[in-house]
């Protein structure tokens, strides 16, 4: 144990040492969790407006009226629709309102009107919450028309702030990317300042040493978690907390754990920084993108669905997201973390093994 | 020039790429991010666990299931369960909406009462939420009309550039821009910076190569890997995603060009202040993956933005080039556009001037 | 023909070299010698033109005070930076070098100039390796036949010997004379080996930055002969080495014929440096008469054998030299007796234990010491922490460890560094801390790899007091490499290994009746060329 200490306080006071790599740190759990998470938007938000009113005034005005910051800018107008096209063309306007010459007429008499809008759709997502929110928007004028009323809810979080899960899923991508970097540096790095041999010569079992390696990179990226949660997912976005952090924690070191495994396996095959940065580029961007992250995993092909059962990262953001926002209850995160030790267990017993024959 | 050096430099170059296999670094992972998250950032949702709870249990609430079960955006389970109960799965993470058609809901809306139905979304993943929302509503709209129910507004939508609404056209040359800002910068910058680390730059100190000539033998090969990576990156929008191109590849391709060589630029530049292979390497992901990401459109449309982004965003050459891609994919207005005219001339000017400075400030001698 | 003028070259807060002005005739060959950091570098840097110097320097009628202004010189020039073949791409081949060096130094291709190169250096059958697959003194020589591939009329060597085993050592200086007496060149050359700088023409001893001598070798050290006495006592006031024993004070000694690194010792005299005292208490230990044994000991590398049963044995109490050319087997024999290295022949012994398995390494371990040849510690932990942390794993308690700090500190002398961190320290203090290191645990065994390379003379000299006093009090036993041939001679017996098999294990005294008259290096090269 006084050896396990001491090797464990000998990679911290290392890591500490590294300017380079404590900077890493620190930029990936508070700017690159601001960034991220102030960056994207998924309500429409300052959406470029552009309209040609050939019909009369009064209505096309009262509907525009509506149509304003934060989600539009100041509706410009165009002499016709040339030049509204033009500009649409030329990125300048991203929705297109054109008024039509009856519009006025056919909604005073026939209760039905035509809106024709012109949408650059470049970026389908934007153009579809954009119209979505301008067909709210124009409905919401007249409330109380239409025969059925829709009740939208959106559970635990109400006003669709797109912050609070951008930055927690770019934690959990943090977390992903530096507890593979992190412990396959921890090892590589002796290897390449040439210590490596130093360090065998002890009279420590290996086993020994590995852990104590791996449990002080999970030490310091719990450290970096709390500073990533603590400053900006709490502090600047004010991410809700529905379930019980001990149990994202705990998640987390399983899930490190799983990920150690493949760290030092990649651990075993550079021999240089550089190395591992390449490595960890290709064996991460699968990960991520088995892990439902980005797109839902039942939205997926059959066969990549059933490969993400495989995929750490996926039990991990589910389960995150899952004590964050849900809330649910432990008896319901049983699986993921059942999920988490199981691969964790065996991508951490392979890598062992494969990290073992070097010592 | 002495074409000789050149010609010595450049083929030591390509015997190392390939050696060292950084060679497949260079083919490898520009394609596997352009594929992966090709496949993997969509917007759209399809197939989401939908739970309907029934009360009303008539005509008018088969038909609106039947409506839900039909569309590929939902996978549609009818339970009769309490509220709550719902609630769990959606905690489970075993549903990700329901909706309540309450009792007495065909009565209501036949004798025009107000008919409410109620839809919980799992509100998690916020952009996913609003699309179902949407999605919903719409499922619902259109029930209503074919049951003859008028709407006052209809809105007739014209889609531009991407008519069919596919992510993937907006998405995968959006991460063409990407890696074409990325990749270059990092293998130029690890040509140099390699040199340096292991030594062999001192060929180039103590010898009468001259910094030129240095140059064109570092930045060539890069420029032309990269400049086949065009064709590949291409290849791979148009055939595997089935992005539509309906523009001039001439545009695509020096627009592309003239943006492999600010990369590179780029790149040189990063050389020049690091002596360690690791450290360039972090440094140029830093400054090109983010503004990469911002300016490129695929977040944020850059007619949204005001303020500082505003002129960030002008001031990073990543939106020019974008501009001119999705024209290339998407608008095809081609050099008849004053505006892409105007575009490709800056970019042309950022290429030149990044080698300008680089070329200044690279010595030929130790720091 | 080459004339330096008051060049200073500066970093950005220390100063590299200050003021050096020399001058040198064509067919000349200059050398540098000094300590590590004193300037040698800088100056040659100066005069490659790839550094930036205050100053002067005129070559051949062309002046130059910048490396732009350098550049008219450079189609004349040949640098060879220090390091082993730091100037090899790793993935061409030798022919490959050829290629690209020709090419960039447009030279005409001349095919019998590059065999006779190629010859020399003893390449010329392996054309198509590549440079990363060869041996570090090939790497060397071949670095240097680049280096004269386009005829250069100004050479530049920054210690191309260093880390080179006496063999590749004396080729490549064979090289580098026969080309200047034919083609008339000013060679620069620094060097750690006072036998390759007795053969200079000219010799510049640098000191913390400064020139503070200069002349030939027999002109050096007519200088000194007044303080140098033969033999070797134990005294602050004075520094012994090599049989002899320099003093400014007079000593009731005999006077001997001075050695040319006495310079080095003179020089630390009259600026008043104290030798470093060392008496240690002498400690009783009872171990058996073997300490290792090896039999047959083999290990394989693919088809490759790198040692190919080799026995050996240390015995108690004695210094042990395993010498041989670079890639003779010597290191992978080392890690084989460490333990770094699963044996595929042969059995091991320590204190007539056979080890076998896991645990008996282990065990192994923990009675061994071992110095590598990087002196590699944890390069982001200061001195002190190191020696905590080393100590910790070997389970000494807090008060042994602070006693022990304390009492290596003021032994080997880096008290005042114990808060700085090893890159911060000079060379010589580095090396004693690692001993120190490997010392911490009391082992019964001593392995050191390489553990004087690049190292300066003054701090060599220390280092080996050091061992022969721990070999006499502590009663531990020592096994070392070294491609010092000077140093050979403190070894109690040499095995020298020759591709992977043990062509000599005798005692050095024997060695010497056997060939009377010749240093150890001669004899070193006899029994390698096989005629012995």
């Amino acid at each position: 144990m006084k050896k396990f200490l001491a090797v464990f306080k000998k990679e911290i006071l290392v890591f500490l040492r590294n300017v380079m790599l404590v900077f890493i740190l620190i930029y990936a759990f508070t700017f690159d969790i601001y960034i991220a998470g102030q960056g994207i938007e998924v309500k429409p938000r300052n959406v470029s407006i552009g309209y040609v009113n050939y019909s009369g005034e009064l209505l096309p005005q009262k509907i525009l009226a509506h149509l304003h910051a934060p989600e539009f800018q100041k509706p410009k107008r165009f002499l016709n629709e040339e030049e509204l096209k033009k500009a649409i063309f030329n990125k300048e306007i991203m929705v297109g309102i054109i008024f039509d010459k009856d519009f006025e007429k056919n909604f005073i008499r026939k209760k039905e009107a035509q809106l024709n809008v012109i949408i650059d759709s470049t970026a389908a997502a934007q153009a579809e919450v954009s119209v979505q929110y301008l067909t709210q928007t124009i409905y919401s004028m007249i409330d109380g028309k239409m025969p059925v009323d829709i009740k939208v809810y959106k559970l635990f979080n109400p006003n669709s702030n797109s912050k609070w899960f951008m930055s927690l899923s770019e934690l959990l991508s943090v977390v992903t990317m530096l507890s593979l970097v992190l412990i396959a540096v921890v090892f590589v790095r002796e290897k390449e300042a040439g210590t490596w041999d130093i360090m065998l010569l002890m009279p420590v079992n290996g086993a020994l040493i590995m852990f104590a390696k791996v449990f002080s990179q999970i030490f310091i990226i719990t450290v970096g978690l709390v500073m990533g949660i603590g400053l900006i997912l709490f502090g600047v976005f004010g991410v809700p907390m529905n379930g019980n952090l001990l149990y994202f924690f705990l998640l987390t070191f399983f899930f490190i754990m799983a990920m150690g495994g493949i760290a030092l396996v990649i651990a075993a095959y550079s021999n240089s920084v550089l190395e591992v940065s390449q490595y960890t580029v290709l064996v991460i961007m699968p990960l991520l993108f088995l892990s439902g992250a980005w797109t839902p995993i039942h939205s997926m092909a059959p066969w990549l669905q059933k490969l993400s059962i495989i995929s750490p990262v996926k039990y991990y953001i589910e389960g995150a997201q899952s004590i964050f926002f849900r809330g649910t209850e432990f008896i319901d995160l049983l699986p993921y973390f059942a999920g988490e030790i199981i691969i964790g267990a065996v991508l951490f017993y392979l890598g062992y093994r494969r990290m073992g024959k070097l010592f | 020039m002495k074409l000789g050096v050149v010609k010595a430099y450049l083929k030591k170059e390509f015997i190392d790429l390939w050696r060292s296999k950084m060679i497949v670094m260079v083919y490898l992972i520009p394609m596997m991010v352009v594929i992966l998250f090709g496949y993997g950032i969509r917007m759209e949702v399809t197939h989401s666990r939908t739970v309907i709870i029934d009360r009303d249990n008539t005509k008018m609430s088969q038909e609106i299931i039947r409506a839900f079960s039909t569309t590929k955006y939902f996978d549609t389970k009818v339970l009769n369960i309490t509220d709550n109960e719902a609630l769990r799965l959606i905690k489970q993470n075993k549903a990700d909406l329901f909706i309540i058609i309450p009792h007495n809901f065909e009565k209501n809306l036949m004798h025009s009462r107000n008919a409410e139905i109620a839809v919980y979304i799992d509100g998690s993943f916020p952009l996913r939420a609003t699309t179902l929302e949407g999605y919903v509503q719409g499922v619902f709209l259109n029930q209503l009309e074919k049951n003859g129910v008028k709407v006052p507004f209809k809105i007739n939508q014209r889609n531009f550039f991407n008519e069919s609404m596919r992510d993937e056209n907006g998405i995968i040359p959006g991460l063409i821009g990407l890696t074409m800002l990325i990749a270059p910068a990092i293998i130029a910058a690890l040509l140099i910076v390699k040199e340096k680390e292991a030594g062999t730059i001192f060929n180039f100190y103590s010898s009468p190569v001259s910094k030129i000539e240095f140059l064109i033998a570092k930045l060539t090969p890069p420029f032309i890997l990269y400049s086949f990576n065009t064709f590949i990156l291409f290849l791979i929008a148009v055939y595997i995603f089935k992005v539509p191109f309906k523009g001039s590849f001439l545009l695509y391709f020096l627009a592309s060009e003239i943006y492999i060589v600010i990369s590179i630029g780029i790149g040189l530049l990063v050389s020049i202040i690091t002596s360690r292979q690791v450290t360039a390497l972090v440094l140029t992901v830093l400054i090109t993956v983010i503004p990469g990401f911002l300016y490129s459109g695929i977040l944020m449309p850059i007619s949204s933005m005001t303020g500082e982004s505003y002129i960030e965003a002008h001031m990073f050459p990543v939106m020019y080039y974008n501009h001119l891609l999705y024209d290339a994919f998407l608008i095809a207005q081609g050099f008849n556009s004053p505006k892409n005219v105007e575009y490709f001339f800056i970019l042309i000017f950022y290429a030149a001037a990044l080698l300008f400075i680089g070329s200044l400030l690279l010595k030929k001698e130790l720091k | 023909m080459l004339e330096v003028k008051n060049v200073t070259v500066k970093y950005k807060n220390i100063v590299g070299v200050r003021n050096v002005s020399f001058k040198a005739d064509s067919g000349e060959i200059i050398g540098f010698i000094g300590a590590d950091g004193a300037g040698k570098s800088s100056t040659m840097h100066a005069i490659a033109g790839v550094k930036r110097f205050e100053g002067e320097i005129i070559f051949r009628g062309q002046v130059y005070h910048s490396p732009k202004e350098a550049e008219k010189i450079k189609p004349q020039l040949s640098l060879m930076p220090q390091g082993l073949g730091l100037v090899l791409y790793d993935n061409l081949s030798v022919k490959e070098h050829f290629e690209f060096f020709r090419n960039i130094r447009e030279v005409k291709r001349d095919i019998e100039y590059e065999k006779r190169l190629l010859n020399m250096a003893g390449l010329y059958e392996f054309q198509d390796r590549l440079a990363g697959h060869l041996s570090g003194g090939m790497r060397q020589k071949l670095s240097l036949i680049l280096a004269l591939l386009p005829r250069p009329k100004l050479l530049i060597l920054d210690e191309p010997t260093t880390g080179v085993d006496p063999i590749s050592r004396r080729e490549l200086w064979d090289i580098v004379d026969g080309f200047r007496k034919k083609e008339g060149i000013i060679a620069l050359i620094s060097t750690a080996y006072m036998q390759e700088a007795e053969k200079m023409d000219k010799l510049l001893l640098f000191d913390e930055g400064e020139v503070i001598a200069r002349g030939k070798a027999d002109e050096l050290k007519e200088s000194i002969k007044d303080y140098t006495y033969e033999g070797e006592i134990e005294s602050e006031d004075c520094f012994s080495f090599n049989n002899r024993t320099y003093s400014l004070k007079p000593l009731n000694l005999k006077k001997a014929s001075p050695l040319l690194e006495g310079v080095f010792f003179v020089n630390a005299l009259k600026k008043g440096k104290k030798n470093l005292k060392i008496e240690l208490e002498e400690k009783e230990a009872k171990l058996s008469e073997v300490v290792v044994k090896a039999e047959g000991l083999t290990k394989k590398f693919g088809s490759f054998i790198a040692d190919d049963h080799v026995d050996l044995e240390l015995k108690s109490g004695e210094i042990l030299g395993l010498l041989g050319a670079n890639g003779a087997g010597k290191t992978t024999f080392m890690k084989m007796l460490l333990g770094l290295y699963p044996i595929d022949e042969g059995e091991l012994y320590l204190l007539g234990k056979r080890i076998k398995s896991y645990e008996d390494r282990l065990e192994l371990k923990s009675k061994i010491g071992y110095m590598s040849q990087r002196f590699a510690l944890y390069e982001e932990m200061s001195v002190k922490e190191n020696m905590e942390y080393f100590a910790k794993m070997h389970d000494l308690s807090p008060k042994e460890t602070k006693e022990k700090i304390e009492y290596f500190s003021t032994l080997f002398g880096f008290k005042k560094y114990l808060n700085d961190f090893p890159k911060d320290l000079p060379l010589g203090i580095n090396q004693r801390f690692s001993l120190s290191v490997a010392l911490l645990h009391e082992p019964v065994v001593l392995f050191l790899d390489e553990p004087t390379s690049g190292v300066d003379t003054i701090a060599r000299a220390t280092f080996w007091k050091f061992l022969r006093e721990i070999k006499e009090k502590w009663k531990i036993s020592i096994l070392i490499t070294t491609h010092y041939m000077s140093e050979a001679e403190y070894c109690d017996r040499v095995v020298v290994l020759k591709r992977g098999k043990k062509i000599v294990d005798d005692e050095v005294k024997k060695l010497h009746e056997k060939f009377p008259g010749l240093s150890f290096e001669e004899i070193f090269i006899k029994y390698y060329e096989g005629s012995a």
